[in-house]
């Protein structure tokens, strides 16, 4: 295809923990939004020096469960008190006592559900292909190397000024990386 | 840690104003106490509310307990800073030995089976010699022993650990923890069955131990926050109880709110199901008068509110939000006991008797002083704990790491 290529991003490899948690401190600090950290195993302290608030998550797996409870309970007082009431052990046609327990396991079920697919919807996943994969260097962000990414698409993103910025706190090797 | 805590912690706040208050309640609680004691007229209702009491303040006791064996059960690091507080918490469980002694005297004006011939009550006959007086003063004497041994024991190795720093000292933790979890689980049942179920003797829940021990865990969990804030904010524990600490004991508080709702629901929910006269009549006695509104309050006070107010990450570690459900915890927890306690002197419905309040405020006088004392007495915190490093996130090489060899 003949097709111009587009550039994604500036990458930014770091050899320690600790230069990355620094360098991700920098990048907060100058205002960046549009930027991301890899690297193979989690980092304490990382999710404050990038400046991530809690995630959305939660209110995902909340809302989940609020439908999750009311169609439980919804459910057992249409099926067993309105559309053919039963009388079963003297009880009340409908009695939110007995109809605990089903609401409740679909409180839980929604509630997961929320959270697995609101974390994919917010992540937005799944996708085919992303212009990191592409990268050879990148590939060792699953090894022993951090990397630092900041993408064109930031407001304040400008080819020379963030690759000063990058290897002004201590990147070993800064790359252009394309669509 | 959020910007309102870091400010919070900066600033220590002038508490003595507050030093005397043990004192006063002591001495005012103590005098309406022995007058409930001494008046015959007021001595049924002196009785009844000092087994409210004693029930509560054994609950925060026995939580603590439960938290600190849990941390030598799990080897958990987190926890080491403030182990040492809960330890002095729960050394308050050899004291609830001398707070016990007005119930053994008045037994028989609170539980009518010690007044019953067991060969006339069928229901009563078939607990023999559980419900006997024999057996009432040796499950006292069996459950108090077990956790004056435990706490006593649990603490006196932590403090010896300070000193020597041997491994010897971890070890010994983890053997008192290994046996006592089961000892602490079959004495909580059995404690609970004696002193507050045995008050229906006919009635019958094999839940209702595990039902205690959540609300005591629960209740337990708050306080634990509550002294954990302020031992930070004042400056003990400063810089020694990270952030994250107060997050992980605000998932304890979540984690037995929802537990007890469970276990509370399981209760009532086979109880109704089953629908069984000689089961359905203890919630019977529980749902007439203002019982019924104080059972709604503990469904939606001691589940409702405290489940939503600590959904949120953050509410966890706000230090103003989660005091006031920490004190809030302790009037839910007192609420639960009385449903439990106080619908046979008061059939009709919730009465608070200044009685009630002059046996907690005396208690609780005697126990906060006795409390402060041990907490002046000993280290803030464990000094010579293996994983106190770990806990404050400071890593520490090995030797091998240090010397750059294998070995």
């Amino acid at each position: 295809m003949a097709e111009e290529k587009q550039p994604y991003g500036l990458i930014a490899q770091f050899e320690t923990p600790a230069d990355t948690l620094h360098a991700a401190e920098e990048v907060r600090d100058a205002g960046y939004s549009q930027w991301d950290v890899c690297s193979p195993f989690p980092i304490h302290g990382l999710d404050k020096a990038m400046g991530l608030k809690n995630s959305g998550v939660g209110w995902f797996a909340f809302i989940g469960g609020v439908v999750g409870f009311t169609l439980g309970m919804l459910m057992i007082w249409y099926m067993n008190a309105y559309d053919y009431g039963i009388i079963v052990g003297g009880k009340p046609m409908f009695s939110p006592f007995g109809a605990f327990p089903p609401s409740y396991e679909l409180t839980i079920l929604l509630s997961s559900f929320g959270a697995l697919f609101g974390m994919l919807f917010l992540n937005r996943l799944p996708r085919l292909h992303h212009p990191l994969l592409k990268n050879r260097r990148f590939a060792q962000a699953t090894h022993d190397k951090f990397f630092v990414v900041i993408e064109c698409e930031d407001p304040k993103y400008s080819e020379t000024e963030t690759r000063r910025l990058l290897e002004s706190v201590g990147s070993t090797h800064v790359e252009l990386v394309e669509e | 840690m959020n910007a309102s805590t870091q400010s919070e912690s900066d600033n220590a706040m002038d508490l003595s104003k507050w030093a005397k208050v043990p004192g006063v309640l002591i001495a005012v609680g103590g005098i309406g106490a022995l007058m409930g004691a001494l008046i015959p007229s007021l001595r049924e209702q002196f009785a009844f509310s000092w087994l409210v009491a004693f029930m509560f303040y054994l609950s925060i006791g026995l939580g603590a307990l439960f938290l600190v064996m849990a941390h030598h059960l799990f080897d958990a690091s987190w926890s080491v800073p403030i182990r040492r507080y809960m330890e002095h918490l729960a050394n308050l469980l050899p004291w609830m030995i001398v707070l016990f002694i007005p119930l053994a005297i008045f037994a028989p004006t609170i539980y009518g089976w010690m007044n019953l011939d067991p060969h006339a009550h069928h229901a009563l006959a078939a607990k023999q010699p559980l419900l006997s007086i024999p057996g009432f003063y040796v499950v006292s004497i069996l459950c108090l022993g077990i956790w004056w041994l435990l706490a006593s024991r649990l603490r006196y190795w932590s403090l010896r650990q300070d000193e020597t720093g041997d491994a010897e000292c971890t070890y010994k933790m983890r053997l008192y923890s290994y046996w006592g979890i089961f000892a602490y689980a079959a004495t909580v049942t059995l404690g609970s069955i004696m002193w507050v179920k045995s008050l229906n003797y006919h009635w019958f829940s094999t839940i209702y131990g595990v039902y205690y021990f959540a609300g005591s865990v629960w209740v337990a969990a708050g306080v634990v926050y509550i002294i954990g804030m302020i031992l930070k904010q004042q400056g003990p524990l400063r810089d020694v109880v990270q952030p994250h600490v107060f997050y992980y004991i605000g998932s304890i508080l979540f984690a037995f709110t929802v537990f007890y709702a469970y276990i509370h629901f399981s209760q009532y929910f086979i109880i109704w199901n089953a629908n069984l006269p000689e089961e359905t009549f203890w919630y019977q006695m529980r749902e007439s008068g203002s019982w019924m509104e104080i059972g709604y309050i503990i469904i939606f006070g001691h589940f409702f509110l405290p489940f939503l107010a600590l959904l949120r990450i953050d509410l966890k570690m706000t230090f103003w939000w989660m005091f006031c459900l920490g004190v809030w915890g302790c009037l839910m927890h007192f609420c639960d006991i009385a449903f439990n306690v106080m619908p046979l002197l008061h059939p009709d419905g919730f009465v608070l008797h200044w009685l009630d309040l002059a046996c907690l405020a005396f208690m609780g006088g005697l126990l906060a002083k006795i409390y402060l004392k041990y907490l002046y007495s000993s280290a803030w915190y464990p000094q010579k704990d293996p994983r106190l490093a770990e806990s404050l996130g400071i890593y520490v090489p090995s030797a091998a790491e240090r010397t750059g060899s294998e070995a």
